[in-house]
């Protein structure tokens, strides 16, 4: 899977490695903002209240 | 070269694959060292570099003598040959089931590591974004008491409307207290259970905190001990409750405890002509139960709400969070009661009431 997808990227070695960064990057923003805010509230351990 | 050929044949048997990869340290020099002696005249150059295409070829050749020890000799020796790094490198072609292993491995590390971040997220993260808001709703709040100063302050679903000040937790605690307990009020700070008291009401002021990330405002909770104060700030007043007797200090509290001048004013709230101690037999400074046991925030704690008259209900302060820490399985309760009363008049700003309340600073 990562060897496919750094054999798809172009250029040389240096402009691989910064789109691989960046690509990491983007990844972990989407995760950070947009699916895990979307997905912590459908988990159970953030009850603190009682009912 | 009738020696190679004669060990080919013999060898193809036992696969080609295992020898995709492993053969080449083994076989490449030791072929190596046979060719230079044979054909190296006719075609030098060439074997030199062309020589790992020659793979098959060579890989079984080598293969065969394997058995022998005079050829293992003969393997040896050659792996010095400057070329034997070169061809190292070349790539061990996988079969389709290696290429779906080494995905299905690739794909379970991600997922590892997203599950690692999603505890980052939780445990770091929330406490930025919940930072930047409970920042806002501070400033928010500090500018409408500035303006206005109304007794009892329009309650609005996830708008700020006291603060809470634990001195135990150091003199810079303080957090908004939001109304309702649902997830955008208590991602900005403490949330004030719908429908119970305000504060210094007769009743139960009841308030839920995060423990673990979103500024888990309520992480120490279970380090408070009978008897520490918590300050809750309204635009008019500073009203000051003190953590009532754990269970264990119940009995005995008047002369044991209860004696100490830090706990002035803190009763045991027991009835002594009530055979089981009256309505607030089951009110004790910390409880750990259910997350159902949603009677923790009633007017009387743990009891119906009819149990007594609100004329005669003791004005508490109940503070609910997730227990133990990182789980959701119980909460824990810590329940206080008023002691004192400090308008604004009197002390301008906390600092200015720390001292008039008996706390360093």
């Amino acid at each position: 899977m990562y060897a496919w997808i750094w054999s798809k990227l172009p250029g040389p070695f240096a402009a691989k490695l910064t789109c691989a960064v960046l690509l990491a990057l983007g990844v972990i923003a989407l995760l950070m903002f947009v699916v895990f805010p979307w997905l912590e509230p459908r988990l159970w351990f953030n009850e603190v209240a009682v009912n | 070269m009738a020696t190679r050929e004669g060990p080919d044949d013999g060898r193809e048997n036992t696969g080609p694959r295992p020898g995709d990869h492993t053969p080449w340290r083994r076989p490449a020099p030791g072929s190596r060292g046979q060719v230079p002696r044979r054909p190296a005249p006719p075609q030098p150059a060439r074997r030199r570099y062309t020589g790992p295409i020659d793979n098959s070829a060579e890989k079984t050749q080598v293969f065969a003598p394997v058995g022998g020890s005079a050829e293992e000799t003969q393997i040896l020796a050659p792996v010095k040959a400057p070329t034997a790094t070169k061809d190292r490198p070349g790539p061990a072609p996988l079969g389709k089931g290696g290429v779906a292993i080494r995905t299905a491995g690739e794909v379970l590390i991600t997922l590892g590591l997203i599950v690692l971040l999603f505890m980052v997220y939780e445990l770091y993260v929330t406490d930025l974004f919940s930072a930047g808001k409970q920042s806002e709703a501070s400033d928010q709040l500090d500018g409408e008491w500035s303006h206005d100063r109304t007794l009892h302050p329009e309650l609005v679903d996830g708008r700020a409307f006291a603060r809470i000040h634990i001195p135990t937790f150091g003199v810079d605690y303080n957090f908004t207290i939001q109304e309702g307990t649902d997830d955008p009020s208590l991602e900005v700070g403490p949330g004030h259970y719908k429908g119970t008291s305000l504060p210094g009401e007769p009743g139960n002021f009841a308030v839920a905190g995060h423990r673990v990330g979103k500024g888990a405002p309520f992480n120490d909770l279970d380090n408070l001990s009978s008897c520490d104060q918590i300050v809750i700030e309204t635009s008019t007043d500073f009203y000051v409750y003190k953590v009532l007797p754990y269970d264990d200090e119940v009995d005995g509290w008047t002369t044991g405890k209860g004696a100490d001048p830090k706990c002035k004013g803190v009763p045991t709230l027991r009835d002594p002509n009530a055979e089981s101690g009256g309505a607030y037999s089951e009110t004790f400074g910390r409880k750990v139960v259910l997350p159902s046991e949603g009677t923790a925030v009633n007017p009387v704690p743990y009891k119906p709400a009819e149990v007594l008259p609100k004329a005669q209900q003791v004005a508490l302060l109940t503070l609910t969070t997730c227990h133990p820490q990182f789980s959701a399985r119980q909460r824990l309760i810590i329940t206080s009661v008023l002691t004192q009363q400090v308008p604004k008049s009197q002390a301008a700003n906390y600092t200015d009431l720390l001292p008039k309340i008996g706390e360093a600073r």
